[in-house]
């Protein structure tokens, strides 16, 4: 059964590229960004309309990218500089400008094309490298408010104390409720709403208008919170809990996962920078440009950041903390081809976890379909293997 | 020899790229077995195996109580009473012959896998090659053709080579044109071997990093029978290499038919 307010989500997704066209008629400009760590509370408070671009699973405009870049770039990368150069998409037609961040310098070089090849307007934010030194937070504040000068030329418009804090209110609370819908996929035993599902509306959130999709959050949330009653009475799943890691699996990207639910893997959490991780921490506490940088720093570091300072690497703890708090029994760790972050990480979380015990799976793959046979087989090997334990005494 | 819990007549298919076999078992023994060629309906070759196999001792279908299948082919086994990947099956079957082993490494035609297992022969991790032929028994035909002789020649020819050429590539298409250039230069076949398997072996041992190695290490896959990747693994793991006196081609086969007595004696 559908919920009534997920389908409400995907009807809105469907007007949404409309609902644009109108907004854009009345003036307001559309600002499309890839990347990580763009501070949307500003490009809202300022009344542009923000939209997450990028896609992934389509190996044709792999293809189309692949004529601006190296075949050895990033798959991700190079599906995105396709979908930019084909220009058929309605948010990257819709687009008047393009926002990059240097989170990962694959796609900051994905805006140096955008700009060269593509001929749009195109705005970079500069990432630190080591987020919690002092010179780096006041370097990244210098950024955001670089980024903002630029912003307010672009629109006509200054932004103000009051839409900044008024802003910064709406996206605490999108975070907040996509926290709280992340939280009920991965605790109930047999839970109203999935993950699959909670990924999708995630992914609604990068078109839809925000004040709308804050308010289909929390009618999602009080619906899911409804519905358990009723449903609790059923036996819980006896599947393999997994979560998965690694390499963004951006909208379109469903090879990894179907495969997964085919073999009745059951998927109860992610920690992915296209799923929990930007909404996990990154609470605005003070209402200035300041406060939206420290926030961000605060957030956790993708696996593109290099964090020199390896004491204040929380990626490991917080990958941890994920698997207790979804009492996943493993974990499947996705790289894309060519996403060198992600594929050098893979060996160091290996390590950790077989130290606590937790069985991982590295799928190293792309937008292809040549290779969906040999992932079936090591996803179906690896659930195999941790059923086998979970019935034999629980943890590896 | 490890036990099983089946009594009666189990089967075991393991339906893989290039070829397909069958293991027939009753009450915990192998009674029969079969490999032929896989053809185009995947189906139809694991049919065929198990049919030739029990052919071999005088029984039909109809004495089997359970049948599970294995391989690429798994999928398309709907005659199969139940199915199970290579992986799951290659750890019962080495359990099966070698209790002690704790690392296999399977060699087939076109993948290449390393898998720990734990004492009662369940898997505790595992890594395969990534989805090219490199270092697979398909890059041995490729390298038997470059030098005219059959594939069987290959591990005697390699051990017969006094030095090991360098081989800077596993995968089929540069190593192909890499020998044909060696060749050309007037290196000796025979070392020119001994560098390709030295290859195979080193590409394996890397991907046992990611999984760890304990002893024992079992070789299986059809690539097991050469002789001298077996003297290249070892000299990669620099630790002795088991191959059992059971065909280890058939390996995978005879962990479906153990699985099926396990599960068929549930049923």
């Amino acid at each position: 059964m559908v919920l009534k307010i997920l389908q409400k989500i995907r009807e809105s997704v469907e007007r949404r590229p409309r609902e644009i066209d109108v907004a854009k008629k009345d003036g307001q400009k559309v600002l499309g960004w890839i990347g990580y760590t763009i501070p949307e509370e500003i490009i809202h408070a300022l009344g542009i309309i923000p939209v997450r671009l990028g896609r992934g699973g389509d190996d044709r405009l792999v293809e189309i990218g692949s004529r601006y870049i190296s075949t050895q770039n990033c798959v991700f990368v190079r599906a995105s500089a396709g979908l930019l150069a084909e220009n058929k998409d309605p948010y990257v037609q819709k687009s008047d400008a393009v926002a990059f961040d240097t989170t990962c310098m694959q796609v900051y070089r994905l805006g140096e094309i955008t700009k060269y090849y593509f001929k749009k307007k195109t705005f970079f934010l500069g990432i630190p490298r080591n987020f919690q030194t002092p010179h780096a937070r006041e370097y990244f504040t210098k950024e955001v408010e670089g980024f903002t000068r630029r912003l307010e030329e672009f629109s006509g418009e200054t932004i103000s104390s009051d839409a900044l804090a008024a802003s910064i209110g709406l996206y605490n609370n999108i975070r907040e409720a996509i926290r709280t819908l992340y939280a009920h996929a991965a605790h109930d035993s047999l839970p109203v709403i999935t993950w699959r599902e909670v990924y999708e509306v995630v992914h609604a959130g990068y078109h839809l208008d925000r004040q709308e999709y804050l308010t289909f959050l929390q009618d999602l949330v009080r619906e899911v919170r409804e519905t358990h009653g009723s449903a609790v009475d059923e036996k819980p799943p006896k599947d393999v809990r997994i979560l998965l890691s690694g390499s963004v699996i951006a909208p379109g990207d469903t090879k990894l996962i179907e495969i997964i639910t085919r073999l009745k893997g059951n998927i109860v959490a992610d920690d992915l920078w296209s799923g929990l991780d930007p909404y996990l921490q990154g609470e605005v506490r003070e209402p200035t440009l300041k406060g939206i940088a420290d926030a961000y720093m605060d957030r956790v570091l993708p696996p593109a950041i290099p964090c020199l300072d390896q004491s204040t690497d929380t990626r490991l703890d917080n990958l941890k903390r994920g698997i207790n708090e979804s009492s996943a029994d493993g974990v499947i760790y996705h790289s894309l081809r060519y996403c060198d972050s992600v594929t050098f990480k893979g060996l160091e979380i290996k390590e950790f976890l077989r130290h606590e015990k937790i069985p991982l799976l590295e799928i190293h793959t792309e937008y292809a379909q040549s290779d969906v046979e040999a992932i079936r087989t090591r996803s179906e090997a690896f659930i195999e293997m941790v059923k086998f334990r979970k019935q034999t005494g629980g943890r590896i | 020899m490890g036990k099983i819990n089946g009594q009666g007549v189990y089967a075991g298919v393991d339906i893989g790229s290039l070829t397909t076999k069958s293991v027939i078992m009753d009450t915990g023994r192998v009674i029969g077995s079969s490999i032929l060629l896989t053809g185009v309906h995947p189906e139809k070759s694991g049919t065929d195996a198990i049919r030739k196999a029990l052919d071999s001792i005088d029984r039909d279908q109809t004495d089997l109580r359970y049948t599970l299948a294995t391989g690429y082919g798994r999928i398309s086994a709907g005659y199969a009473d139940d199915t199970a990947t290579e992986i799951t099956c290659h750890a019962k079957g080495v359990h099966y012959l070698t209790p002690s082993a704790r690392t296999i490494i399977d060699i087939g035609g076109q993948d290449c896998k390393v898998i720990r297992l734990d004492e009662s022969g369940n898997v505790t991790d595992f890594i395969m090659n990534d989805k090219c032929a490199a270092g697979t028994g398909r890059f041995l035909e490729v390298i038997a053709s470059v030098f005219k002789v059959g594939l069987d020649d290959l591990g005697p020819m390699a051990m017969g080579g006094k030095e090991s050429v360098p081989i800077s590539s596993t995968c089929t298409v540069f190593a192909e044109s890499e020998v044909i250039s060696l060749l050309a230069r007037g290196e000796k076949p025979e070392n020119i071997l001994r560098g390709i398997h030295n290859a195979i072996s080193n590409r394996v041992a890397g991907m046992a990093i990611r999984v760890g190695v304990e002893k024992d290490i079992f070789f299986s896959g059809g690539v097991a029978k050469n002789a001298g990747m077996k003297a290249a693994l070892e000299d990669a793991f620099h630790e002795p290499v088991v191959i059992p006196a059971f065909d280890p081609q058939l390996v995978g086969a005879l962990g479906a038919a153990v699985l099926a007595g396990n599960l068929g004696s549930e049923a």
